[in-house]
C-alpha cells in the first residue's frame, strides 16, 4: 500500500480542479462584464495556492495537512466573495496573497527567533496598548467599536490581541514553575483574561469576548492544576451572562432574537431569519452557483458568508466546510500532542482551540444554534484582519508542527515537573 | 503528564462533538423545518416568481371566476371578486401579510412551479414560464353565497358536500374577513377576540352534542343484544352525575329509532354502559375520528377519548359531550357516508388544476377513505334519520316534495350558551347533498336554529347546483 | 446556457469537496496507522524525520527504545528498512543505566551522528540525529 509512497497529490489536485471549474462557470455567469481583473482573479487565485501549497511542502517538514484543508476554506471562501461582488472578490485575493505572506514571515520568525515563551510581559503589554488605541482611535462598525481606521485601511485590533492571547497562555502554563515564586500568579493571569474579555464587552464585541473565553477556559482545564479555578471560571461566566443580560441592551436582543427572532423578523431579528431562509431555500444540493439570491442575506460575505454558500452550493457543501474545520482541529490537536516543547504545544492547542471555538460560534450563530455574535469564519469570510491574523495563527501551527528542540533552561524545568509528577 | 493527555483529548472531544451537532441539527433542519422557513413571507425568494409569472386564476365549479391576477404596469395585481366570501377558502396572498388559504396551499400549482423532480427544476430553469394554472374548485358560487347569507349575523359554520363523492359545495365559516381591504384591516382583524382568520369549517373543534348519536346509534347496531326497548324516566343517574333529557317527564317506552328521533338522552347513556367505550370509541373512529382528514387543506383532528373511560366518561361521550370534538367537516362527512351506504368519502375542494390553456394537468378524483358501518345497518340510520325530520326533534328541516334526513345537536360547552348542530343529508332516495351546520354560542336547540338553515340551502342547493 | 451549466456543477462541487475531505482522511488515517502512539512512560524513542510519504517503504513514525534497539535491512532488526543504502545489520542503540549508546555494526555506508560518520560507540544525547541511508531519526531521551 505504501510502496509508492502515499503523495498529497490526489487532494493537490482535486483542489486545483474544484478552483477551476468553479471560476470557469463565474466566468461565463459574468460573461457581460469580464474584465482584466476577472482573469487576475482566477489565474491569481490558482497560482497562489498551487505555487504555496508546493513551497510549503519543501521547506517544511512538518505537517502537510493543514495548508492544504485551509486552502480548500480559502477556495471556497474566494469564489463564494467573489460570486457576490467581484470587486471584492479581488480585493480578497489580494489580502489572501498577503495572507500567505505573512504565514511564511511568522513562520520563518518563529522557527528562527528564540526565547518565545519569555516574554509573557510584552505580550500583555500590547495587548492593554492595541486596546487602549481601539478605544481611542476606534470607529464603530456594525454597532461594535473594535475597528481602528487609519485612512483607507482599517483593522480590528482583536484579531491580534486573540494571538497574544494564546501567547500569554502559553508563556504561562509553559513556565508554572517560574511563576510559583509569585504567589498569586494563577490568579493575576486570570484577572488579566477577565480584563481583556470585559474590554471587549465593553466594545461589544461579544463574538470575540466568548472566543477569548472559550480559548482560556480550555487550556486552564488542561494544564491548571488547582482545579477549583475551573469552576470558579465557569461560575463566573454564568454570573457575567446573567449581568450582562440585565445591564446590556445589545446582549439582551442577542438573547432574545436567539430564542425566538420570528417575533422580531423586520427588525432585531432580520439578519438571523434572512440566513434561516438562505439555508432552507438551498436544499440539500443548493441553487447552483449564480442562481440563488445571497444579495438577500445582510453581510453575505463576511460574517453570512456561511448561509450564502448553503444556499447556493448546498447543505453537502456546508456540511463539507463543517467537516473541513473539523479535521483541521483534529489536525492541530494531533500536532500538539506530537509536539515535545511545551511552550510550543500549548501554543498549537491554543491555535486549534481558536479554530474551533470561532468557527463554532459563527457557525452556530447563523443556524441559530448559538445566540448569533458578529464574527468571521476563519479562511472563508472576506476580510483582511480576519485573513492576516488567521493566516499568523496558521504559521503558528505550521511551526508546531515541527520537531523543535527543547531550550535547555526550560528543560531542565520540565524534568522538575516530570518528577513531580 | 498522563492526565495532560487525557484533558487535551477530551476538550477535542468536546469540539468534536460540538462540530458533529452543527451537522445533525442542519440536517434536521433541512428534512423537517426548511419547508416551513421558506414559506414565510419575509422570504423575498417566495415574491422573485411573483413579479414574473402571472399567477392563475381561481374558478368555482361553473367556471365563474373568483380570483385572478392581471400584469398592471410591470406589477402583477392579485384581485379578489368577492370580498369576504371566499376568506377561508381561497384566502390571499399578499407581501405584507403572506398567504393564507388555496394561495398558501396551492402556491406553486399557481404559479406552475414544480420542484418535484430535477429534470423540472431543469426545465423550469432553462425556459421559465410566465402563466400560472388555473385552479377549478368544487365550490358552487351561489350556494356558498346563499350559505353565508344565511349564516350572517352568527358565529359558526356550514358545510355543504356531495356525499356520494366529496365535492364540496359550500363551506362558510363566520364571523369572516374581507381579503381586498386586508392592508386597512389587518390590526382589528388579527386582534379580533372571534378570530376572524380561523376557518372553523375545517378548525373549529366543537362539542358534537346529540348529533354525535348517528355514530353511537351505529355502535348499538353493531351489538344486537342490545336494540330491545327502553323506558325513559327524564333522567337517569350514573355515578352520581345525572344525565337529564329536554322532555319533561320522559319519553316513555323507546326503540333506537325511537330515541333517535327524540334525542333521548337517557336511553344513549344507558345504552352506552352495556355498549363499553372499546366499541364507541373504534366506530368513531371509523368515522374519522382521531384520525386526520385528507383534505386540500388542514384539517384539525376530532378527538373520542382514548384508554379506559370512566362510566360518566363514557356517557358524556354516547351523547357527544364530555371529551368528544368535532369539526363541521366531519360532521358533514358522517352525515354523508350514512348517505352513502356507509362510505365514507374523502372530501375535495380543487376538482382540477388547468394550465393556462386549458389542458387539465391534475383531476381530484373521489375516493372512500373509510367503510364507517356496513350498508345494511348505515340504511337502518338513514331511515332513522328521516324519522327525525318526520316526527323528531329536526321537524323544521322537512322540505315538502323532498325527504330529508338528518339529525339535531344541542351541545353544551364552557361558555354556557349551547352550539346548535344539524347534519342531514336530501333526497333520501338518492342523496345529492349532505349538510352540516354549528352556530356556535347560539343558546338555542338545533332543532330550532340549525335545522331551518339547513333546509333552505338544501331547497337552494337542490335547484342551483349543476351535479 | 449558464443555468444548465450552473445546476450540473453544485453536483460536481460536492462530488469534489467530498473527494477532497474523504482523501485527506485516508491520509491521516494511514499516517495514524503508522504510529505507534509515543505513550507516555517510554523515556526514549527514535523520531523519523523524513516525511513519511516521501519514503518509498514501510517505515514508521517512533521507535522506543527499550534495552536494545537494532536497525537493518533484514527483517529480524527492530527497525527494518528496505533501502539499498542500508546494511543488513546497519547499527543498533543500547541502554546501560538510563544512558544510551549508538553503535555502527560495520555497516558498508556508515552511520552519522549529527552529520558525522561515527566509528565508535558514541552517547546519545535528546535531540541528536541519527542518519542511516536516506533515512533521518531524531533520539529524544525525556528520562
Amino acid at each position: 500500500m505504501l510502496k509508492n509512497g502515499v503523495s498529497p497529490k490526489s487532494p493537490r489536485n482535486l483542489l486545483f480542479l474544484f478552483e477551476v471549474l468553479s471560476l470557469f462557470l463565474l466566468f461565463i455567469y459574468q460573461w457581460e462584464s469580464v474584465n482584466r481583473y476577472t482573469y487576475i482573479t482566477g489565474i491569481g487565485l490558482i497560482f497562489i495556492i498551487y505555487i504555496s501549497n508546493l513551497i510549503l511542502n519543501r521547506i517544511s517538514k512538518g505537517d502537510n495537512y493543514i495548508f492544504l484543508i485551509v486552502t480548500m476554506l480559502i477556495s471556497i471562501g474566494v469564489i463564494m466573495i467573489y460570486r457576490i461582488d467581484s470587486e471584492l472578490g479581488v480585493k480578497q485575493l489580494i489580502w489572501l496573497s498577503f495572507g500567505i505572506f505573512i504565514f511564511y514571515l511568522t513562520y520563518f520568525t518563529l522557527r528562527f527567533i528564540r526565547g518565545w515563551q519569555k516574554w509573557i510581559t510584552l505580550y500583555i503589554g500590547v495587548a492593554y496598548i492595541l486596546f487602549i488605541l481601539t478605544f481611542i482611535l476606534g470607529t464603530r462598525k456594525y454597532g461594535a467599536i473594535n475597528w481602528i481606521q487609519i485612512g483607507s485601511f482599517s483593522f480590528q485590533p482583536a484579531e491580534i490581541t486573540k494571538i497574544l492571547l494564546i501567547f500569554i497562555l502559553a508563556s504561562y502554563y509553559s513556565n508554572t514553575e517560574k511563576f510559583k515564586k509569585y504567589k498569586n500568579a494563577k490568579y493575576y493571569i486570570m484577572l488579566i483574561v477577565y480584563s481583556f474579555i470585559g474590554l471587549l464587552f465593553l466594545q461589544k464585541d461579544l463574538g470575540t469576548a466568548l472566543i477569548f473565553y472559550g480559548i482560556f477556559v480550555a487550556i486552564q482545564f488542561i494544564y491548571e492544576e488547582d482545579r477549583r479555578l475551573i469552576l470558579y471560571n465557569l461560575g463566573l461566566f454564568a454570573i457575567g451572562g446573567i449581568i450582562g443580560y440585565g445591564l446590556f441592551d445589545h446582549v439582551k436582543v442577542r438573547i432574545l432574537t436567539w430564542i425566538d427572532p420570528w417575533s422580531y423578523i423586520d427588525n432585531k431579528g432580520y439578519q438571523i431569519t434572512q440566513s434561516l431562509f438562505a439555508i432552507a431555500e438551498g436544499g440539500f444540493f443548493g441553487t447552483g452557483l449564480g442562481l440563488g439570491h445571497p444579495e438577500f442575506i445582510p453581510l453575505a460575505y463576511t460574517d453570512f458568508i456561511f448561509p450564502a454558500i448553503c444556499e447556493e452550493m448546498g447543505l453537502f457543501a456546508g456540511i463539507g466546510i463543517i467537516m473541513l474545520f473539523l479535521i483541521l482541529v483534529y489536525r492541530g490537536f494531533k500536532i500538539a500532542l506530537s509536539q515535545i516543547n511545551p511552550f510550543f504545544r500549548i501554543l498549537a492547542l491554543g491555535v486549534s482551540i481558536l479554530f474551533g471555538v470561532q468557527s463554532i460560534i459563527i457557525l452556530g450563530g447563523v443556524l441559530k444554534v448559538l445566540p448569533l455574535t458578529g464574527i468571521t469564519l476563519p479562511f472563508v469570510s472576506y476580510g483582511g484582519s480576519s485573513v492576516l491574523s488567521s493566516f499568523i495563527v496558521l504559521g503558528i501551527l505550521q511551526v508546531a508542527s515541527e520537531d523543535l528542540p527543547i531550550d535547555e533552561d526550560l528543560k531542565l524545568e520540565e524534568e522538575n515537573n516530570e518528577i513531580r509528577d | 503528564m498522563k492526565s495532560e493527555i487525557r484533558r487535551i483529548i477530551l476538550v477535542l472531544i468536546v469540539i468534536c462533538l460540538s462540530f458533529v451537532g452543527i451537522i445533525g441539527y442542519m440536517s434536521y433542519f433541512q428534512v423537517f423545518e426548511a419547508e416551513s422557513v421558506k414559506m414565510n413571507s419575509y422570504n423575498k425568494r417566495l415574491w422573485i416568481n411573483e413579479e414574473n409569472i402571472l399567477r392563475g386564476s381561481i374558478a368555482d365549479r361553473k367556471g365563474r371566476i373568483l380570483a385572478y391576477s392581471e400584469k398592471q404596469d410591470n406589477q402583477m395585481k392579485r384581485f379578489y371578486k368577492y370580498g369576504s366570501l371566499y376568506s377561508h377558502i381561497i384566502g390571499y396572498s399578499y407581501r405584507e401579510y403572506g398567504k393564507a388559504g388555496l394561495e398558501l396551499i396551492y402556491n406553486n400549482q399557481l404559479l406552475n412551479i414544480n420542484e418535484n423532480s430535477a429534470i423540472d427544476e431543469l426545465i423550469n430553469i432553462v425556459a421559465p414560464n410566465t402563466i400560472g394554472n388555473n385552479l377549478e374548485l368544487t365550490i358552487d358560487h351561489g350556494t356558498q353565497e346563499k350559505a353565508r347569507a344565511l349564516l350572517s349575523g352568527k358565529k359558526g359554520a356550514i358545510v355543504a358536500m356531495n356525499p356520494k363523492n366529496g365535492e364540496i359545495y359550500a363551506m362558510v365559516s363566520l364571523p369572516d374577513f374581507n381579503v381586498t381591504s386586508l392592508k386597512d384591516d389587518w390590526g382589528t382583524i388579527s386582534e379580533d377576540a372571534n378570530s376572524p382568520l380561523l376557518n372553523r369549517a375545517t378548525q373549529g373543534l366543537y362539542p358534537p352534542g346529540s348529533s354525535f348519536k348517528v355514530i353511537t346509534s351505529a355502535a348499538i347496531l353493531k351489538n344486537q343484544a342490545l336494540s330491545n326497548d327502553y323506558k325513559c324516566t327524564g333522567t337517569t343517574t350514573i355515578n352520581g352525575y345525572v344525565f337529564k333529557d329536554y322532555q319533561e317527564g320522559g319519553h316513555g317506552n323507546l326503540n333506537l329509532s325511537q330515541a333517535l328521533a327524540q334525542s333521548c338522552n337517557t336511553y344513549f347513556t344507558t345504552k352506552s354502559l352495556e355498549l363499553g367505550g372499546e366499541l364507541l370509541r373504534n366506530t368513531a373512529e371509523d368515522f374519522m375520528f382521531n384520525k386526520s382528514i385528507p383534505f386540500d387543506m388542514p384539517v384539525k383532528i376530532s378527538s373520542f377519548p382514548s384508554g379506559k373511560l370512566g362510566d360518566t366518561d363514557l356517557a358524556a361521550s354516547a351523547i357527544g359531550q364530555g371529551k368528544v370534538l368535532a369539526t363541521p367537516l366531519n360532521m358533514v362527512m358522517v352525515a354523508s357516508s350514512i348517505a352513502n351506504n356507509g362510505e365514507m368519502v374523502r372530501p375535495v375542494l380543487v376538482k382540477k388544476i388547468l394550465s393556462s390553456d386549458g389542458k387539465v394537468i391534475k383531476l381530484n378524483r373521489s375516493e372512500t377513505i373509510s367503510q364507517a358501518v356496513d350498508s345494511l345497518k348505515a340504511n337502518e340510520i338513514k331511515e332513522m334519520m328521516v324519522g327525525v325530520i318526520r316526527e323528531g326533534t329536526g321537524k323544521k328541516a322537512s322540505i315538502r316534495n323532498v325527504q330529508v334526513a338528518g339529525k339535531t345537536g344541542t351541545a353544551e360547552n364552557a361558555s354556557g350558551k349551547s352550539h346548535a348542530w344539524f347534519i342531514g343529508f336530501a333526497p333520501v332516495s338518492d342523496p345529492k347533498i349532505a349538510i352540516s351546520v354549528v352556530l356556535e354560542e347560539e343558546g338555542s336547540t338545533g332543532g330550532t336554529s340549525a335545522a331551518p338553515i339547513a333546509r333552505d340551502l338544501i331547497i337552494y342547493g337542490l335547484n342551483n347546483i349543476n351535479f | 446556457m449558464f443555468n444548465l451549466l450552473s445546476i450540473l456543477f453544485k453536483y460536481v462541487f460536492i462530488i469534489i469537496i467530498y473527494l477532497f475531505i474523504f482523501s485527506i482522511i485516508r491520509l491521516i488515517y494511514l499516517d495514524i496507522k503508522s504510529i505507534n502512539p509515543v505513550s507516555a512512560d517510554d523515556s526514549a524513542y527514535l523520531k523519523l524525520i523524513n516525511r513519511m510519504d516521501s519514503l518509498p517503504y514501510k517505515i514508521k513514525e517512533h521507535y522506543s527504545i527499550h534495552g536494545q534497539l537494532t536497525l537493518g535491512r533484514a527483517n529480524d532488526n527492530n527497525i527494518y528498512i528496505k533501502d539499498p543504502f542500508v546494511s543488513k545489520r546497519h547499527m543498533k542503540v543500547t541502554e546501560d543505566e538510563g544512558k544510551y549508546y549508538l553503535e555502527d555494526l560495520n555497516s558498508a555506508n556508515g552511520t552519522f551522528l549529527n552529520e558525522e560518520r561515527i566509528f565508535d560507540v558514541v552517547k546519545l544525547d535528546s535531540g541528536d540525529i541519527i542518519k542511516v541511508g536516506n533515512v533521518e531519526f531524531l533520539f529524544v531521551n525525556r528520562g
